[in-house]
């Protein structure tokens, strides 16, 4: 099928563009030392659930500061960021042509930047607009609509002008990423503002919901089919089945917004459509985690040596979990139990850390030797780096999902004073920190090995700094 | 249509958006305008339907203590919904009177919300009288003085500015209290 060709031509280096690649590095080398500095935050914020007196007479190291601060800074600062700047190196090449533009990709790589700068002292100083995951203040949103509008003419320029006429599958959930956020990120951002009540949180979980679900899920299974192929060297398993995931999700997953508000103050009716379409998901992810599986059928032994290969397929699985999780959660019975518990969080993390960001590490662990024409700094390190990440993240799922589910058991026994049930947690916390220790540990020695590759490079040095 | 999308782009994306778009306008503009319930304000004086009692709008103080809470991120770990479920209308109760269920109507003047997702300090949707002013600067100062255990951060810059611990507590006292649900009002200060 032309699609796999596709792939398996630019495997071997043969396509005649030249690719710069300078809107790729700067994306994701800021991407990977906000995945480092954010990464200082989320271990506090774990340590103060263990010792909450710590840093907590000044305001802005509050856990209500430094919390947003965490989820924004990985959201936009290292996994959007890093999925951008890996989009910009994919598309260019499934299309067979250079980056429509270099210099827009720049401009929109500083402007990157300058709205992270600006989310660190917004949020720091208290400016936050009250609404999960669209905290920032309205004139950065307006940035983000700006830099997004940028992105999207960049890559759909490539596209307009590729070489290729059949689209791979990567590129579709990329444009499909790009078109979507526009929408989810226009609701959650600016439709909330309009609005008051049960019906502005029904817009805000439309957009938390969909952040997860019709950005990162879309851009990450996008780097997922490019990279497994790839790194596996072998081509997909089935065109027919990544059809069948692509448009299942591109319809499914806009109508399970309100599932974050089961048994809450919000029309049953609404809820049930909900529930309903939460179960439907099973259909894009079975559809797409069996074309990834039936890919590297016979390949397995490939993972031991390939470290891409390792995060790639252990992202897979993750995302098989998580989203296994999601739909059983939204059921009403089970709901009942893990909804605002300790639970979701580890779920929450094995979607965003243990599936996506899985993705991100490997295509940035693919790219940059790529990019900058040398040898991973060290091999090694970059196994250390997955069994590091790969430990602590189960640690800190495992036990939160066990903590939660626990938690949620007391919850229903109105006997239980609530206070009680905020001490026996204590134990699940202090592991969730220790786990918290092992991922920063990994992201370390990912940051560290990034740059030395960078910096091992030598002649490309001066392109960074342009 | 689908089939050709994969090698035409323009095709592509006027699909893409479609089925998105379904979904995206039935679960968003059509709810509220099916369920009225979400943009009228509770009022209600049959005792046979339910508590009684009307919600009203946040004065200028009550705000400014709202403003704080958004602020400070209290949402983070505070829950504002009584959920159908029966252990929240025991936990949201006072003194042995069950609390009755958050409804959309009692929250039609909340700008940004603050329903909330993880609850790892005790729902607030129902505190409203039920601690004085004196219970909550002690609170606000050092929770573990009043609460052992607890792991919510102390907040001094909070009961220490009488301007913002005043409103800060005005906010808090009218949590929940659109419905008269307590009998004979024995509400707090």
């Amino acid at each position: 099928m032309a699609a796999e060709r596709t792939v398996n031509t630019s495997a071997t280096g043969s396509t005649a563009a030249v690719h710069v690649d300078t809107t790729a590095k700067w994306f994701l080398l800021s991407a990977v030392t906000y995945f480092f500095i954010v990464g200082i935050i989320a271990v506090i914020i774990a340590a103060k659930f263990v010792w909450p007196e710590m840093l907590g007479t000044i305001a802005p190291l509050t856990y209500g500061r430094l919390r947003p601060l965490h989820v924004n800074g990985m959201l936009f600062g290292w996994l959007l960021a890093a999925d951008m700047g890996l989009t910009y190196y994919v598309v260019p090449r499934l299309c067979g042509v250079k980056l429509w533009s270099e210099k827009l990709g720049v401009a929109t790589g500083i402007l990157w930047n300058v709205i992270i700068l600006g989310a660190v002292v917004s949020l720091l100083a208290g400016w936050n607009q009250g609404f999960e995951y669209a905290e920032l203040p309205l004139v950065l949103d307006v940035l983000v609509v700006v830099a997004w509008l940028m992105f999207g003419a960049n890559i759909f320029g490539t596209i307009y002008t590729r070489k290729y006429q059949q689209m791979y599958v990567s590129t579709w959930y990329m444009m499909g990423t790009i078109l979507w956020t526009a929408f989810v990120y226009l609701t959650g951002n600016f439709a909330t503002l309009l609005t008051t009540g049960v019906n502005q949180a029904n817009l805000n979980w439309m957009y938390v919901h969909n952040a997860v679900g019709l950005i990162f899920t879309p851009v990450g299974l996008a780097l997922a089919y490019y990279f497994i192929p790839k790194s596996a060297n072998v081509p997909l398993y089935s065109h027919k089945l990544s059809m069948i995931g692509f448009w299942s999700l591109a319809f499914f997953y806009v109508w399970t917004g309100a599932h974050h508000m089961l048994h809450g103050p919000i029309s049953q009716w609404l809820q049930t459509i909900a529930i309903a379409f939460s179960l439907m998901l099973l259909v894009p992810v079975w559809s797409v985690v069996y074309n990834f599986f039936a890919t590297m059928k016979g390949h397995w032994p490939k993972t031991r040596d390939n470290v891409q290969l390792k995060f790639l397929m252990s992202g897979v699985v993750f995302y098989l979990l998580t989203c296994f999780q999601g739909p059983m959660h939204s059921l009403r019975t089970v709901n009942a139990i893990v909804s605002k518990t300790d639970w979701i969080p580890g779920h929450a993390h094995m979607a965003v850390l243990g599936a996506f960001s899985f993705f991100a590490i490997a295509g940035t662990y693919y790219v940059i030797p790529r990019m900058f024409n040398v040898k991973i700094h060290s091999e090694p390190l970059a196994n250390w780096s997955y069994w590091f990440l790969m430990i602590g993240g189960l640690g800190f799922f495992v036990t939160l999902w066990l903590g939660g589910f626990w938690q949620g058991w007391q919850w229903n026994n109105p006997a239980i004073p609530f206070i009680d049930t905020v001490i026996a947690l204590k134990p699940v916390w202090i592991v969730r920190f220790f786990s918290g220790i092992f991922m920063f540990t990994g992201i370390t020695l990912f940051l560290y090995n990034i740059m030395a590759t960078v910096v091992d490079s030598g002649g490309a040095k001066a392109e960074v700094q342009a | 249509m689908i089939a050709k999308s994969d090698k035409n782009a323009t095709i592509f994306i006027v699909l893409a958006v479609i089925f998105f778009m379904i979904g995206g306008l039935l679960t968003t503009v059509v709810p509220p305008l099916v369920d009225r319930s979400w943009g009228k304000a509770f009022e209600n004086s049959d005792p046979a339907k339910g508590p009684t009692g009307k919600l009203q709008p946040y004065t200028e103080q009550q705000l400014k203590g709202r403003a704080i809470y958004v602020r400070e991120g209290c949402w983070y770990c505070h829950t504002q919904q009584t959920r159908t479920l029966l252990a929240d209308t025991k936990r949201s109760g006072w003194r042995g009177v069950d609390s009755p269920v958050s409804t959309p109507d009692e929250f039609v003047y909340d700008n940004p919300h603050m329903f909330g997702t993880k609850r790892t300090g005790p729902d607030l949707s129902r505190v409203g009288g039920k601690y004085d002013a004196q219970w909550h600067r002690t609170h606000f100062k050092n929770p573990r003085d009043l609460v052992p255990g607890s792991i919510m951060p102390p907040f001094p810059w909070i009961a220490n500015n009488e301007e913002d611990f005043q409103a800060m507590v005005a906010y808090l006292q009218t949590l929940g209290r659109g419905k008269n649900w307590r009998p004979e009002n024995d509400f707090e200060k």
